[in-house]
């Protein structure tokens, strides 16, 4: 990997643990080397406009969606609940908004977009972006992705 | 005491008054609101109805963010002695200069604690 991309993966690293940490009261490590696709049915999107023109994509299995709306409202929720879709999109927007405040002036001038999520999965996406890196993170046992494109 | 919340997502509004009440504020109405627009109707609806005492509002959100909010606010002439922090992933520099000078008295950047969101608003509740 370049040295860019070391070090946003790094940040990425750092931001995806913040928010577990704080928000979650989990801990969450990236897991390293050959991992199983993870299925990615909830996509959360998030697009950074401005110095850093990018988006953050997290996706998720429903059943991983699930534990971490409970575990970010502290009440259980059902598959199809909305707010499970809303905590994704939240978790998203978390993690980007903590990568983006890692970095250093001038890139961090950039704003971010409310997140989107939709439930049609990651087949078909292609980023638009010269830099592109995917990493996957597992807490408790449930795993999630991550892709980062700038 | 009253508190109203203004962000557009609604796992988000439910962390937030979570972490109200782990700070030990005795909140008997939390109204909520999904963006700046639907919080200054809030605001009107409630006007004379007295005893809001704090206003949390997140700053990226569809219609009409929290920035805007806060412009639109001090136009009408709304809630004015009402502090108002703001909670948001935007924590940088540029973006809390422009809440403070739009009337905003705090904020807080998302991940939050507990700890965290009490030790921001408790100051402001007291002096108000």
């Amino acid at each position: 990997m370049s040295n860019t991309q070391d070090e946003a993966v790094t940040r990425l690293d750092s931001a995806v643990a913040e928010v577990f940490e704080t928000m979650l009261e989990r801990s969450c490590d990236p897991l390293e080397g050959e991992v199983d696709t993870v299925e990615g049915r909830i996509v959360a999107r998030i697009q950074f406009t401005g110095a850093v023109d990018g988006e953050c994509l997290l996706y998720a299995s429903q059943a991983t969606a699930s534990v971490t709306a409970e575990a970010l409202l502290g009440t259980p929720s059902e598959p199809h609940d909305p707010m499970v879709d809303d905590a994704i999109g939240e978790l998203c927007n978390m993690i980007a908004g903590g990568w983006k405040s890692k970095l250093a002036s001038p890139d961090s001038n950039c704003t971010i977009s409310t997140p989107a999520v939709t439930r049609n999965g990651l087949e078909g996406y292609q980023a638009k972006f010269g830099t592109k890196f995917s990493r996957k993170y597992s807490f408790q046992g449930n795993v999630f992705g991550v892709v980062l494109a700038f | 005491m009253r508190a109203l919340i203004i962000d557009d997502s609604a796992v988000m509004r439910k962390v937030i008054e979570r972490a109200l009440r782990q700070a030990g504020l005795e909140l008997s109405e939390v109204l909520q609101a999904s963006n700046g627009e639907e919080a200054l109707q809030t605001l009107r609806d409630n006007q004379g109805s007295g005893g809001l005492a704090l206003i949390l509002s997140d700053i990226n959100m569809p219609v009409m963010d929290g920035l805007q909010f806060l412009e639109a606010r001090k136009q009408e002439n709304l809630a004015l002695g009402v502090p108002v922090v703001m909670i948001t992933t935007e924590g940088n520099e540029s973006f809390v200069l422009r809440a403070i000078a739009a009337g905003a008295q705090g904020y807080i950047c998302k991940p939050f604690t507990a700890e965290q969101v009490k030790a921001r608003v408790l100051p402001l509740l007291r002096a108000a």
